[in-house]
Parts: C-alpha cells; sequence; structure tokens
C-alpha cells in the first residue's frame, strides 16, 4: 500500500470541483486515483485517500459512488471504497475500507484519548469505593472480583496494574472506524472508536467511547443517542434515544426506548427500556422494561423486573453507602420497593413493598410478600411453579451473543451446587426454627424476615425433594456417558477419586458458578502475581468454567453422603438403584406439582374478562381461541415430555446398574 | 374419628388459615373459585391440616383436593390409615 502526492492536473480539477487544501501536498492518495469522486471537500492537515472505485447501496435502493462529497477533512485516512459524504467535520480518524459516513455533525478525536478505556464508574455504592475500571474487555468475572473483593487490597492493585497497562495501550490521539461501518444522520461524535461493521444511525451526542462491535456480532447505536464515557461491545444495541453517562454495556445487550443508566455496567443479554439505572451491577440477563423502574446501588443477574419496581439507599445519614443483591433468578413485582441494604437469595420473587433489610441468602427458591406491612418469606415455593422452570429453560436459548469471543462466562444451571448448597443450608435452617418455634406463634423471624411457623416443615420437605433431584440429575448424567459392561469396583473407584475434590462452599462470579476454594485460589494467582495480565486472567477464568462438570459432581457425591448416610466408598449396587429411582419419583413429584401450577393458568379465574358478553360458554370459546388449551400448552407438553423421559432415562440406568460386573 | 368431627376441624383451619368466618363455609365450596385461595394459601392449608390432625400429606396429591368436602374424606382416610 503506497500513496503519493497529487499530480498538478488532479489538483486543478479538484479545485474545480469545489475542493481546497492550504497544503496539496499533504493530501496523499493511491492508485488508481479517480478524482472526480471527490467533490466540494476541504482538506486540512495530513489526509490520505484509498481506492474509490466501487458503488455504495443505501436502503430503499439508491447507489451512490465511493468517494468523498460536501465535507470537510482533516488529519484522516480514508480507506478503500468508503464514503465520506455531507460530514461537517471529520478529524483525526483511520477510516477502515468500506466505511459509510453520511450526514454527520462532527466526527472528531481531540487530544490523547482513551475511547472511554479506564474511565471508573461507581456500580453498587453511589459514593464510590468500589469504583470500576471499564475498558473494552472487561467480562462480568473481572467486574465482579474488581466491584466486590474490595477487603483484597493486594488483588485490587494487581488488577487495577493489569486494566492500566491494557488502557494505556489505548491511547491514541487518532481514532479508527472499522471496516464495513456505517455512521449515519448523527449530530455530534467526539473521541470514539468504532470496532468492524457497527452501524450508528441518527445518534444524538457520542463522547469519549468505544463501540466494540465485530463482523459476526454487530453494533447497532440508533436514534437521539446521547452516551458519555461509555464502552459498548459486540451484539449490543442501544437505540430509542437512550441516555448513558459512565456506562459500560457488553455483549449482546439491548437498551432502548428511552433508558437512562449511570454509573451502570450491564453484562451479557441485559435489556433495558423505560426505566432508569444507577450504579448498577446488571449481571448476564438483567431484564428490566418497564417504566418508573428504578434500579439503584444492586447487585442482579438473571433477573427480571416488573414495572415500578424500586429500591433505595436514602435512609442513609452519611452518605448513599447502601447496597443490595438479588442472587441470579430473582424477580420483583410490579411496584415493588426494597430498602437497602438486604440480601435476596437465588430464585427468590419479591412482590410489595418492604421497609425492612434481610438477608435470606441462605433461603433460595423463595416468596418474599408483604402481610399488613410485614415482610413474610415464605420458602422453597419458587421450586414448585411454572414460571422458574420456564425461566431456567428460556436463558441459554436466548443468548443473544455471536461473538465467537465470549466475555462472560455464564453456567444456567437450575440446580447447580451453588443453589443446592443454600437449599441444604435452608432446609436445615427450617428444621431448626421448627424445633425451637412456640406453637402458639403464627410467625418466627429469621434474620430480619417472617416466616409462617406453620410452613417450616413443609418448606424444608421442598427443599430435600430438590436436592434429591439435584443429586440424581448428577449422577445419572454421569452413569449414562458411562460404556456399557463397566465394571462396578471401577465405576466406584472412580466416584472416590472425583469425591475428593468436593466442595461445600461454591461462589456464583457474576455467572460463573464455582468453589469458594477456587475463587480463593483464583485470588491468590493473581495476588501473588502468577496471572500477570487480562489475557491470562481470562484463560485462568475459562478453565475454572470448564471445571464446573466435575466439581459439580464431586459435590453430588458428598451430599449423597450426605443424604443418604452411605459412604461412596462402600456404595453398592442397591444403594445406586436406590438413589436413580429416587430421583425419577422425585422429578415425577415436582413435575407434577409445576404441571398443577399450570392449571391455574387455564382455570375459571384466569377466564375473567374473556368473552365479554357472552355466557359461560361463550367465556370458554374465547379463552380457548386467545389463549388455547391446557392440553395443548407448549410448556405442559414439554413437561409431560420430561417426565417420560426422566422415567425412561431411569429405567435404562437401572438396567446398567445391574449390568456393571 | 367421626367424619363430622373430621369436617368441624377442617373448616376451623381454613377459618382460621383464610381468615374468613367458619359460618361461611359450606361443605361442597371449592379452595380457589368459592374460599379465594391462592398458590401459597393452599400450601398452608396442607401444612395446617398435617399439624391439626398429625398426618403427613404427599403434597401433590393433597394439592388434588378441590373442595371442602374432598379435603375431610381425604384427611379422614390419612387419619383412619393412621389409626
Amino acid at each position: 500500500m503506497s500513496y503519493r502526492e497529487l499530480h498538478k492536473k488532479e489538483i486543478e480539477q479538484l479545485e474545480s470541483q469545489g475542493c481546497s487544501a492550504p497544503d496539496w501536498k499533504a493530501v496523499q492518495v493511491m492508485e488508481p486515483f479517480h478524482p472526480e469522486r471527490i467533490k466540494d471537500v476541504s482538506f486540512s492537515g495530513t489526509v490520505r485517500l484509498g481506492v474509490f472505485d466501487a458503488k455504495v447501496a443505501f436502503a430503499g435502493g439508491m447507489e451512490v459512488k465511493s468517494g468523498i462529497y460536501s465535507s470537510r477533512v482533516h488529519n484522516s485516512t480514508i480507506g478503500d471504497n468508503s464514503l465520506v459524504s455531507t460530514v461537517g467535520y471529520l478529524a483525526n480518524y483511520e477510516v477502515a475500507g468500506n466505511v459509510v459516513i453520511d450526514s454527520v455533525g462532527m466526527l472528531y478525536v481531540e487530544g490523547k484519548t482513551n475511547f472511554g478505556n479506564g474511565v471508573e464508574i461507581d456500580v453498587l455504592n453511589e459514593g464510590g469505593g468500589r469504583g470500576l475500571k471499564i475498558f473494552d474487555r472487561l467480562s462480568s468475572q473481572t467486574a465482579y472480583l474488581s466491584v466486590l473483593y474490595r477487603h483484597d487490597n493486594k488483588l485490587q492493585k494487581k488488577l487495577s496494574d493489569m486494566i492500566d497497562r491494557y488502557v494505556s495501550e489505548q491511547t491514541s490521539e487518532k481514532g479508527t472506524i472499522s471496516e464495513g461501518c456505517s455512521i449515519l444522520n448523527s449530530n455530534r461524535i467526539r473521541n470514539v472508536n468504532f470496532g468492524p461493521y457497527a452501524t450508528v444511525q441518527g445518534a444524538s451526542v457520542l463522547d469519549e467511547g468505544t463501540v466494540g462491535s465485530c463482523k459476526d456480532d454487530p453494533v447497532t447505536i440508533g436514534d437521539g443517542v446521547i452516551a458519555r464515557h461509555f464502552i459498548v461491545l459486540s451484539g449490543s444495541k442501544v437505540d430509542g434515544s437512550v441516555i448513558l453517562d459512565k456506562c459500560f454495556v457488553g455483549q449482546g445487550v439491548k437498551l432502548g426506548k428511552q433508558y437512562s443508566a449511570e454509573n451502570s455496567a450491564f453484562f451479557a443479554n441485559c435489556e433495558g427500556f423505560h426505566g432508569e439505572a444507577c450504579s448498577l451491577f446488571a449481571g448476564p440477563y438483567t431484564v428490566t422494561h418497564h417504566k418508573s423502574t428504578l434500579m439503584i446501588a444492586g447487585l442482579f443477574s438473571f433477573y427480571n423486573a416488573g414495572s415500578g419496581t424500586n429500591q433505595s439507599n436514602h435512609m442513609y445519614k452519611l452518605g448513599p453507602l447502601h447496597q443490595g443483591i438479588l442472587e441470579r433468578g430473582s424477580k420483583t413485582g410490579s411496584f415493588s420497593y426494597m430498602l437497602w441494604p438486604c440480601r435476596i437469595g437465588a430464585f427468590t420473587a419479591v412482590i410489595g413493598k418492604h421497609y425492612t433489610n434481610f438477608d435470606t441468602s441462605d433461603l433460595p427458591f423463595s416468596y418474599i410478600s408483604e402481610e399488613e406491612g410485614k415482610s413474610v418469606l415464605t420458602p422453597a415455593m419458587n421450586l414448585l411453579t411454572v414460571g422458574t422452570r420456564r425461566d431456567s429453560s428460556k436463558w441459554p436459548n436466548r443468548d443473544r451473543r455471536q461473538d465467537p469471543d465470549k466475555l462472560d462466562l455464564i453456567h444456567f444451571n437450575l440446580y447447580s451446587p451453588y443453589t443446592v448448597a443454600k437449599m441444604v443450608r435452608g432446609r436445615n435452617i427450617l428444621l431448626e426454627l421448627k424445633e425451637k418455634a412456640n406453637k402458639e406463634l403464627e410467625f418466627v423471624t429469621y434474620k430480619g424476615i417472617a416466616i409462617r411457623r406453620l410452613m417450616l416443615k413443609t418448606c424444608a420437605k421442598y427443599y430435600d425433594l430438590g436436592i434429591r433431584i439435584f443429586i440424581g440429575n448428577c449422577l445419572s448424567d454421569y452413569i449414562e456417558k458411562l460404556t456399557n459392561g463397566s465394571k462396578l469396583k471401577g465405576f466406584i473407584d472412580s466416584l472416590v477419586r472425583i469425591k475428593e475434590k468436593a466442595n461445600d462452599e461454591w461462589v456464583d462470579m457474576a455467572g460463573l458458578l464455582m468453589t469458594r476454594k477456587a475463587m480463593e485460589d483464583l485470588v491468590h494467582t493473581i495476588s501473588s502475581g502468577e496471572v500477570t495480565d487480562l489475557e491470562k486472567l481470562g484463560q485462568k477464568l475459562k478453565s475454572l468454567y470448564d471445571d464446573y462438570t466435575e466439581n459439580e459432581l464431586a459435590y453430588c457425591l458428598k451430599l449423597i453422603e450426605q443424604t443418604y448416610g452411605i459412604s461412596i466408598e462402600s456404595i453398592s449396587r442397591d444403594n445406586l438403584i436406590q438413589i436413580v429411582s429416587d430421583w425419577k419419583a422425585n422429578c415425577v413429584k415436582l413435575n407434577n406439582m409445576i404441571l398443577k401450577d399450570a392449571t391455574k393458568e387455564y382455570d375459571q379465574s384466569a377466564m375473567i374478562g374473556f368473552g365479554i358478553d357472552g355466557d359461560e360458554e361463550t367465556k370458554t370459546r374465547d379463552f380457548q381461541a386467545v389463549r388455547g388449551t391446557y392440553e395443548n400448552d407448549k410448556f405442559v407438553k414439554s413437561l409431560q415430555g420430561d417426565s417420560r423421559d426422566i422415567e425412561k432415562s431411569a429405567t435404562d440406568i437401572i438396567e446398567k446398574i445391574k449390568n456393571m460386573n | 374419628m367421626e367424619r363430622s368431627e373430621v369436617e368441624t376441624k377442617v373448616k376451623g383451619v381454613i377459618a382460621r388459615v383464610l381468615k374468613i368466618n367458619e359460618a361461611e363455609i359450606s361443605s361442597d365450596a371449592n379452595f380457589i373459585f368459592d374460599l379465594g385461595a391462592d398458590s401459597m394459601q393452599s400450601m398452608q392449608l396442607v401444612a395446617a391440616f398435617e399439624e391439626e390432625f398429625d398426618v403427613e400429606m404427599e403434597e401433590d396429591k393433597a394439592l388434588d383436593v378441590q373442595s371442602v368436602a374432598a379435603a375431610v374424606d381425604f384427611i379422614k382416610s390419612l387419619v383412619d390409615e393412621r389409626n
């Protein structure tokens, strides 16, 4: 690729076409140069032009010849077959090939910039103290360490150094607009880098940022967007007059419909419409779609916000210190309110307004409701609902990320050692509370929240059901993978070996599930300097992600010993058959209970308002025309199929166990 | 235990859990449509019946029970079985 100076005749032609330059020697071109494709352009500084010999197609079918028209270009390179048209001011950019920049007010780089990399945003605590340095390789896992492990100064220093080194590599006085980008009908863009195939259409202001797009998964920035100090990564769509200030938008995120956010980070597959976010750590699959929804100073993941959901940290006296944690899979109902600080256990539904501070992290799959001003917890209820099962199966299918380089590592499992260890603790807590409870009392209190005394035994039973299902799931998966004719002794020996790794304590590192021990080791490898850069950190995290299945089985084996009172070293063929039979019975029982929950979607109360002017028969027919029937419901059919599959699978596995030599 | 005794106790439990007047509970009343029990209250009823009659119920079977009369029959069978 070599550039040359313009010939005298070319300069004359350009000037006759309304072009000007204070020094034509600073304008260099590449062969073959077509001066007829440069019209009404003011050049300044050093400008390099590629070859313009193709056409650019616009929506609606119009084709325009690549080239530069009616624009001012300063100190920039324009790549082959790009089109720059009606641009008020394009300065200090390396524009790659096949880029379209049309009807843009100002697009420029001013001074040295990091393009949004290294900007520190105050997530979780508005007042600071948990500042997260954002950059265009940030994963939810790195953010988790950075934001939540503030007690470890050494770790923070090493992490910060790694990030600073990466950020310094991004510093430049020139911006990049990569291959295939389209920047159309936008107002003012300053100090922003654009990855391949990004589309910006109708943006209002983009200031100090990176649009980390890629060909497999382009980014779209749409109408009216105002974004300052930001990172937006591949596959994300930000449009509908969204306002972002100091925000990180990870991969496959959708923000639109006038959503506004500040000091917030949104990781893989988050969705934000209409509402507001402030100091939010939105882990993977945090979703808020409705108006009047303010999410503030909280850590969320696999979360769905009902309309008007609100939290507050306003009852402070020394500043907005308080924070909230909703563990994975939680939901908040319409106009629910929580007073921070609060910690909500995994897969819990929060309904109503709550003015006390509670911690339900050891009581997952619960309902938290408001009864006459009192916050009431019903443990384990969410194990039995259609919604929980449906959510858990829909998340993997809704992973929008097409980028082959996925930054956030996500385990989707509903029953995992993380949730099951909580169920074990939950069951023990409930049974202990039951033992101690005064039978005259309607409620007992646990960590700030009321639980109906009557439900203690029942809910402990539901946790036990979940625990046994998890055990059966893991063991069955492992046995299913064994070849026919495996030897029983060899099989048990392998279980004993795997059990060695068992660990009771698990953590959810913003989507990545791992043992607490593995987390401690990870922190040590960073603090000790073994992991020296972000790439190595990414590799380490990926290896922890890959370890999940074996660690899950190890935990399951330990749980077998605790739950069934059987030592793995001496487990017998009959014991194994008993566990699998137990699994089958419990799975079918749970599915039947969930199916019963689903019947409510089709009963008389669900039909209220249907058949508006008719009788009961009209009501039923109208309902069936709109909603269908229980028997034909896709979810119902799949759950019924699941029960059949489990029964068949259990029979096959038991046969396999019987055939072990 | 006589059926009538079971019925009286069942109605007492329903009144307490659903916070309604015992006199308003008819034998053929449906828990959901007539007495307005939601999912959580249905679970609470099962737990309350278990405590009142000192029996263990299989939840999936217990939740099949739709009316007061059916609940009385179901519980009586469990009590008889226990005795």
